[in-house]
């Protein structure tokens, strides 16, 4: 029966937008609505930002700033791998002396995967070990930024535009020869056909329907368009007939990982930066409260707040928590609409269940006293400290060479220990108790003649 | 006003810019002169070897729901590492796409990722955008076909659209089909071995087959190209083809290298220029988009042409389009239909493949209108639909929720991991 341990076996029913089974490793618990939750129907957000290579947790502004990647790691544009830096002593004249040379220390990138080094592209060697390297410019900024910023002041002229029609249609004196329908037609045919009205969803149209013509403003930033060339650059003659060095051409894959770029030949190929990876929190959809945050540092992997269901819900009738659990099964009932998997009927023990609390010390204790809880020896196998067995009858529905599943539901006790601290005019009253019911499907196997 | 106006609009993050392409997507934020990661439309399910490609138009919402969502995962938390809850997005598609993926693309972002506003921008529009310009006509070689479509002031000529299924699928599988046939394998055991047999056993071949192309073949020249041409199909029965390139050993992997025969090099290409039964190519697109528009914009359009996409960066192609559209404008059935004959080509300030994203990362960048110009959240909660230009029915904006006058909603909690 240890086969009924293994992740697939056993699946629990979430009640989210979709229904989905998984298994309850899966799955994790919000003690604030009481009710599982899987990684489908929880918000995923982004913790923080660390570098696989040099475990360096960075500060999020930070990684906006340096476009989430490392100042310190490197990647190899050949192979991916991690570069790293490799010094040389190379002879170099002192800067008193010329005559003289001394040994200077000279740093360079290299891979120790594909041999791969900054030499390779032409790098100069550099005299600092860390924060010489510098990515490459984009050759085109400088005319985006230009087109950034004329296009941002077509868009305030639009907003203008469009605040001062707003503006207008609340001026409470208009000529007595506008009817009020005048008003509304005027507004959407009016005021010139080039302002379109904009819907979203029609096609993007129309910043060119204000010109800077209208000119208001003072500073005007023009732009030049961009000219169109008579020619393009026919292939080299000797494409036909040189054969190929195909090292020295690039694959598809490193050109794509320099967008800028995507140079056609391995020599123009630099290193760029590492990029970083992130640490994920999870977040309940309905209540907003966490259910999952991890730690900051990189290096740990523990969890500050980790509600995961394993720890919450009773898992194949081992009780996770330490107080008495009681515990009953009922089976499926005809027609249950969450009932789609089973193949065959089950038959469960209708008196409830008791399991005892989870007692860390109990399994050092040799002396512990056995707990009596009077046990029917037809439904209870066996017990031990906070697990129990039990017997269920299982009658296979259909003659299948398909796995035979059963469903049933759980229903438990479940007390909240980090409720909210109630005042104390209640008195000492105990926390309550909440009924919890699961949906659970085992599968038990394929059916032996 | 002004005042808050300003902290308003300073205060919003940048948008987010996601091109998804059928072979490539383009991701990357609103402002900046490039993508930030140029990766495979594909995911990788555990268990399976096969990736399973994301724009698929053709299978149920469910599992297309599903692909979706988690190749969107894993574009925020593995390449952009943001949180979808904060910033606005602009997706760059094709006129093009069906509805049903559209939608299905939208849920996706409004009920799984939450993101504050969506906004659905024509690619070639976008191009026309990245240079400044106000009028072009735009030819998008891409993945699955060649798409034309010209605008004019900004306003796409949406009757004038053309396109051909040529496009980078076309050229693989016409490329496997000539490797099959003619190339050998060697690996360490055997030599002269043919392809199939590697392919029956390693599926992994074909995707290091598809990038082929990339390397060793190119686009001849125009004289060269009608040589080649007439020797395929032999039309003068005396045709010889000029001398071919020389052969390549390309490695497959560690062990087996795979002999790429020279002729395939220079002629797996000259499918896009071939003219089929309906005499077109990838070259008379672009004349019959100028024929079907108005006569007084075809001059604006032809000097303006704007070349985009990924199957465009192969090398002599852009030379061989300009060479082989100067010819047909001299067939008869051009020459009486278009009074212009000159034609010229565009350099955007981007590859090929980004200049649409480009064009969208610049729209993003207006901070003022972008806001305006979206479908945000609470109109799709309301209406469930987005709208979509070939479908009048959807409602406007102005009556179910005025979405230009709020700044779009900034992290509801108090507390804030990201600042």
């Amino acid at each position: 029966m240890a086969s009924l341990l293994q992740p697939d076996r056993v699946l629990y029913l979430v009640h989210g937008e979709k229904k989905i089974r998984s298994p309850l490793s899966t799955l994790y618990f919000c003690r604030y609505c009481s009710e599982l939750r899987s990684l489908e129907c929880v918000s995923h957000e982004v913790d923080s930002h660390y570098c696989p290579s040099c475990l360096e947790n960075m500060p999020s502004a930070e990684a906006k700033l340096k476009k989430n990647r490392c100042a310190n790691c490197f990647d190899c544009p050949c192979c991916m791998h991690t570069l790293s830096t490799r010094a040389t002593n190379i002879p170099a004249p002192l800067p008193d002396d010329p005559s003289k040379t001394t040994m200077k220390k000279a740093y360079y990138l290299a891979c120790g995967f594909c041999r791969w080094t900054s030499r390779d592209v032409g790098m100069a060697d550099k005299s600092v070990a860390s924060g010489g390297w510098q990515e490459p410019d984009n050759p085109h900024t400088q005319r985006i930024n230009k087109l950034i910023e004329y296009y941002q002041q077509l868009a305030q002229r639009e907003k203008l535009e469009r605040d001062r029609k707003k503006l207008a249609r609340r001026r409470p004196y208009m000529p007595l020869a506008f009817s009020q329908h005048t008003i509304h037609v005027v507004e959407k045919y009016g005021l010139g056909t080039r302002l379109q009205r904009q819907r979203p969803g029609a096609p993007i149209t129309s910043l060119a329907g204000l010109s800077l013509k209208e000119g208001e403003d003072q500073k005007e930033i023009n732009i030049e368009p961009a000219q169109a060339l008579d020619e393009v650059e026919p292939l080299p003659e000797d494409c036909y007939t040189r054969p190929i060095n195909l090292p020295e051409v690039t694959s598809l894959r490193q050109r794509l990982l320099q967008p800028d770029f995507q140079p056609a030949g391995a020599s123009q190929l630099h290193p760029k930066h590492k990029h970083l990876l992130i640490k994920r929190s999870l977040r309940c959809r309905k209540c907003e409260h966490n259910l999952s945050k991890p730690e900051f540092n990189p290096t740990s992997i523990k969890f500050k707040i980790q509600l995961v269901a394993e720890c919450q819900v009773l898992l194949t009738l081992t009780n996770p928590v330490e107080n008495i659990t009681h515990v009953t099964l009922v089976g499926c009932e005809e027609g249950d609409p969450e009932d789609i998997n089973s193949t065959a009927k089950v038959m469960v023990p209708t008196k409830e269940l008791v399991l005892a609390g989870k007692d860390a010390a109990a399994d050092y204790d040799e002396l512990a006293e056995p707990q009596d809880f009077q046990d029917d020896p037809d439904v209870v196998a066996f017990r031990k400290s906070n697990k129990i067995g039990f017997f269920i009858k299982v009658v296979p529905q259909r003659e299948e060479d398909g796995d035979v599943t059963v469903s049933f539901k759980i229903r438990h006790d479940f007390r909240n220990l980090a409720a909210p601290i109630r005042p104390s005019e209640e008195g000492d009253a105990p926390t309550e108790a909440i009924w919890l019911t699961h949906h659970v499907e085992l599968s038990l196997g394929p059916i032996i003649a | 006003m002004p005042l808050f106006e300003g902290l308003g609009s300073g205060g919003e993050k940048t948008a987010v810019v996601i091109d998804l392409g059928a072979a490539y997507t383009k991701c990357g934020f609103a402002g900046e002169t490039g993508p930030r990661f140029i990766i495979p439309s594909e995911i990788q399910k555990p268990g399976q070897q096969q990736s399973i490609k994301v724009v698929q138009y053709n299978i149920n919402t469910e599992e297309l729901y599903s692909n979706l969502k988690e190749f969107i995962h894993m574009l925020y938390f593995r390449h952009l590492l943001v949180n979808p809850r904060d910033r606005r997005v602009v997706i760059i598609e094709s006129i093009l796409c069906p509805s049903h993926f559209r939608e299905t693309l939208t849920k996706v972002f409004f009920k799984q990722f939450e993101v504050p506003s969506v906004l659905f921008a024509p690619s070639h529009l976008m191009a026309i955008m990245s240079l400044g310009i106000n009028s072009g006509l735009v030819m998008d070689c891409g993945y699955t076909e060649t798409l034309v479509l010209p605008v004019y002031e900004c306003i796409p000529i949406l009757p004038a659209w053309e396109a051909l299924p040529l496009g980078g699928k076309a050229i693989h599988k016409e490329l496997d089909g000539l490797l099959v046939e003619q190339c050998t394998v060697d690996s360490d055991s055997s030599t002269g071995q043919s392809l199939p047999t590697y392919i029956h056993i390693d599926p992994l071949m074909l995707f290091v087959l598809s990038r082929c192309p990339v390397r060793t073949c190119f686009i001849s020249d125009l004289q060269r190209g009608l040589k080649i041409q007439e020797a395929k199909f032999n039309l003068g029965g005396t045709a010889e083809r000029p001398t071919p390139p020389p052969d390549v050993d390309y490695p497959l992997d560690g062990e087996k290298i795979l002999h790429i025969k020279g002729p395939i090099r220079d002629s797996v290409m000259e499918m896009l220029f071939e003219q089929d039964n309906e005499e077109k190519s990838v070259a008379s697109l672009v004349l019959d988009a100028l024929v079907k528009c108005p006569i007084d914009t075809r001059k604006a359009l032809s000097e303006n042409l704007v070349i985009i996409g990924g199957t465009a960066m192969l090398p002599g192609f852009l030379h061989r389009l300009l060479a082989e559209i100067r010819l047909l404008v001299e067939k008869p059935k051009y020459r009486d239909a278009l009074a212009t004959k000159s034609f010229r080509l565009h350099s955007p300030p981007a590859k090929p493949n980004c200049t649409a994203w480009l064009g969208g990362a610049i729209f993003g960048a207006l901070q003022d209108i972008l806001g305006s110009r979206s479908v945000s959240r609470d109109y799709y909660n309301q209406t469930g639909r987005i709208p979509d230009w070939c479908c009048l029915s959807s409602p406007p904006p102005e009556s179910v929720y005025d979405a230009g006058k709020t700044p779009p909603p900034l992290m509801k909690r108090a507390f804030s991991t990201e600042k």
